[in-house]
């Protein structure tokens, strides 16, 4: 990677979260992860203080996101990212436990690179994180500038 | 109103009618009978006129041959003889005539008795004197004269003329008077009927007019209810559908909150699966001196471990393994009602399904299992159908599944698929010879994570309430008629034209 990837995990969910993570550093990857448990801290994060983004000009950035979020759903945060000039090039991961088609096709329209449904079965659970961390070691992930 | 008092109104109506009708006759019946008397007091009271102008003419008769003879006596011509003879002439008929007339009044008569021999009389002394005359003895016959001027004959015919006439005087104003009372009494009696027609014609009118008042009183109020019902009906329809509606979202949100806990749950048991395995090492590991190495696959052996601390490891195990199941349990329950509630979400289209071909299709797809199981699939010749196709394909499925998967051991399975056209409806039966339902369960297995029977097959007790659940919502039926040991018949009627409307709706 050309300069270190950041993963930001917005989860509300903090075992789901510390499960999440303890996968990811399994499979080798060790980047920064910034945790957020809601929307708003999240966005807040993401937009930085004037709300444009122009924050994480030059950064490269991941984002794992969940939809149930207690503040907003998660597509709301999707649009929005993909809607700014600066983070529109960050893969944004959607990870939660909705495996309604329907709700997955709106991700996709919207921009989501990648839609992965939380198994029950923690095996599966775990495998899924792991493929992903590999996948993220292997992923080219732009810098984020217009 | 109530029903009582219309009919007790109807019996008021009849009888007023009645009433009125038999007023009527009697009126008539009377009217007839009155004027039939005023006709006879009539005719009577001209009777009476009749008889005093016969004895007035009879009189003038007398009188006149009685002149006639005088005139003859005095100068012998022959014409007042003529004019004698030709009144005489007429005397006896008008007698006869009188006594026939008069002849129903006993006091007339005995008057005739005395009138005839004295007219008798005069006639013959009339005819000596003309008798004197005619001889040409007039001076015999001119001393006749003032004999017979006021002779007893002349004083009795007097008498008794006076006496007949007083007589129909008498009958005459007697007579004239019951005329008058008969007709008086016509005049009141068909007065007094014609306003008790009239009363009573109004009595009706004013019934009939209060009981359509009270029609129209009642129609109005059933038109009001009708409406009323018509909108509570609505109300509660649209109630339903919205308490439906919130069910099927807060199961959706529920069973889809509860998952993302169990995927915590889950986790971390299998983190303290990992943590156990790490844990019994060491202390194998401590106890033994010898160090842990991985096998050629790079999996850890199981650690030779102390009997008591085994028992400590099977025991952890154990716990984990009745948490894992039961975890296992719990998310498919859960995917279950999502499943349900994401079907109840999906729109239905009807389209033109050949109902033969789907069943055959579902038989084929379930073909491994019957062969394993010596199942035998019959689809007789089915109706065609308008339906969702996928809701259908679910209900058949299932219902095929069952009976494929509840067989009685030890016998070869036969499952058949009937269906018939019934008034706008197609019946379908799925009979199987599998080893049949308690009819105490017949309610039960419809209910959702409820079965019946022994629990030696793999299940959550959601197929028939699913299956009910979609027949409800293509607007059909469904039940089921069987006894444990004999098969089952699960019998569905489905809409032959579904339009796309669930039974709520279209009621």
């Amino acid at each position: 990677m050309s300069s270190p990837v950041t993963i930001i995990m917005i989860e509300d969910d903090e075992g789901h979260a510390r499960l999440i993570e303890r996968n990811i550093r399994r499979s080798g990857v060790n980047n920064e992860i910034k945790p957020f448990t809601n929307g708003t801290d999240a966005l807040a994060y993401l937009f930085g203080t004037d709300s444009t983004g122009a924050a994480h000009k030059g950064e490269a950035l991941l984002i794992l996101l969940d939809l149930n979020l207690p503040d907003m759903t998660g597509i709301d945060i999707l649009r929005r990212v993909k809607e700014n000039e600066f983070l529109k090039y960050a893969p944004v991961v959607v990870l939660t436990t909705t495996d309604d088609a329907q709700e997955i096709k709106r991700c996709y329209e919207l921009g989501c690179n990648v839609y992965i449904t939380k198994p029950v079965n923690y095996e599966s659970f775990a495998n899924a994180i792991r493929q992903l961390g590999l996948f993220f070691s292997v992923i080219q992930v732009p810098q984020a500038t217009p | 109103m109530t029903a009582d008092a219309a009919r007790k109104r109807a019996f008021w109506q009849i009888l007023l009618l009645s009433a009125g009708l038999l007023v009527l006759v009697a009126i008539s019946t009377t009217s007839v009978v009155l004027v039939n008397q005023a006709r006879k007091a009539s005719s009577l009271v001209v009777h009476t006129v009749e008889v005093e102008n016969q004895i007035a003419t009879l009189l003038l008769e007398i009188r006149r041959a009685e002149s006639a003879a005088r005139a003859f006596l005095l100068n012998s011509q022959q014409n007042f003889l003529r004019e004698h003879e030709d009144a005489v002439a007429v005397i006896l008929p008008g007698i006869d005539k009188l006594a026939a007339i008069t002849s129903d009044n006993p006091v007339q008569v005995e008057n005739m008795n005395r009138l005839r021999p004295a007219v008798m009389q005069r006639m013959a002394e009339f005819a000596r004197a003309v008798g004197f005359v005619k001889q040409d003895d007039t001076p015999a016959a001119v001393a006749m004269l003032p004999q017979t001027g006021a002779g007893p004959a002349v004083q009795t015919i007097a008498d008794a003329t006076r006496a007949m006439r007083q007589e129909e005087e008498r009958l005459f104003v007697a007579r004239t008077r019951a005329a008058d009372e008969t007709q008086q009494l016509a005049s009141v009696v068909t007065v007094a009927g014609s306003a008790l027609v009239v009363l009573l014609a109004a009595l009706s009118v004013f019934l009939v007019r209060r009981s359509s008042n009270a029609r129209d009183a009642a129609e109005e109020q059933l038109r009001l209810n009708n409406l009323n019902l018509e909108a509570t009906v609505q109300e509660r329809t649209a109630d339903l559908r919205e308490a439906n509606e919130e069910i099927q979202r807060f199961a959706y949100i529920v069973s889809h909150d509860l998952r993302s806990p169990l995927v915590n749950i889950m986790g971390f048991t299998s983190e303290l699966d990992e943590l156990r395995g790490d844990i019994f090492r060491r202390i194998a590991s401590l106890a033994n001196d010898q160090p842990v190495v991985p096998d050629t696959a790079g999996n850890l052996p199981e650690p030779a471990l102390p009997a008591e601390d085994k028992q400590l490891s099977a025991d952890f195990s154990e716990a984990l393994g009745f948490i894992k199941s039961s975890i296992g349990k719990m998310d498919r329950l859960i995917s279950a009602i999502l499943n349900l509630t994401r079907e109840g979400r999906r729109e239905f289209r009807p389209v033109k399904i050949d109902s033969r071909e789907l069943i055959e299709t579902i038989a084929s797809t379930v073909a491994h299992q019957a062969a394993e199981t010596e199942t035998t699939i019959h689809v007789e010749p089915l109706p065609e159908i308008v339906s969702d196709r996928l809701a259908l394909e679910q209900i058949f499925g299932n219902l095929i599944d069952n009976a494929l998967k509840y067989l009685k051991t030890g016998v070869p399975g036969d499952i058949r698929v009937k269906g018939r056209a019934k008034m706008g409806f197609i019946v379908f039966e799925v009979i199987d010879n599998g080893r049949g339902i308690d009819p105490k369960d017949h309610q039960r297995i419809f209910d959702l994570f409820r079965r019946a029977g022994t629990q030696d097959k793999p299940g959550q007790g959601i197929g028939l309430a699913h299956v009910r659940a979609l027949v409800r919502r293509l607007g059909g039926t469904m039940s089921v008629s069987s006894e444990l040991g004999n098969g089952s018949t699960f019998t569905v009627t489905l809409p032959a034209k579904w339009t796309g409307k669930s039974r709520n709706e279209t009621s």
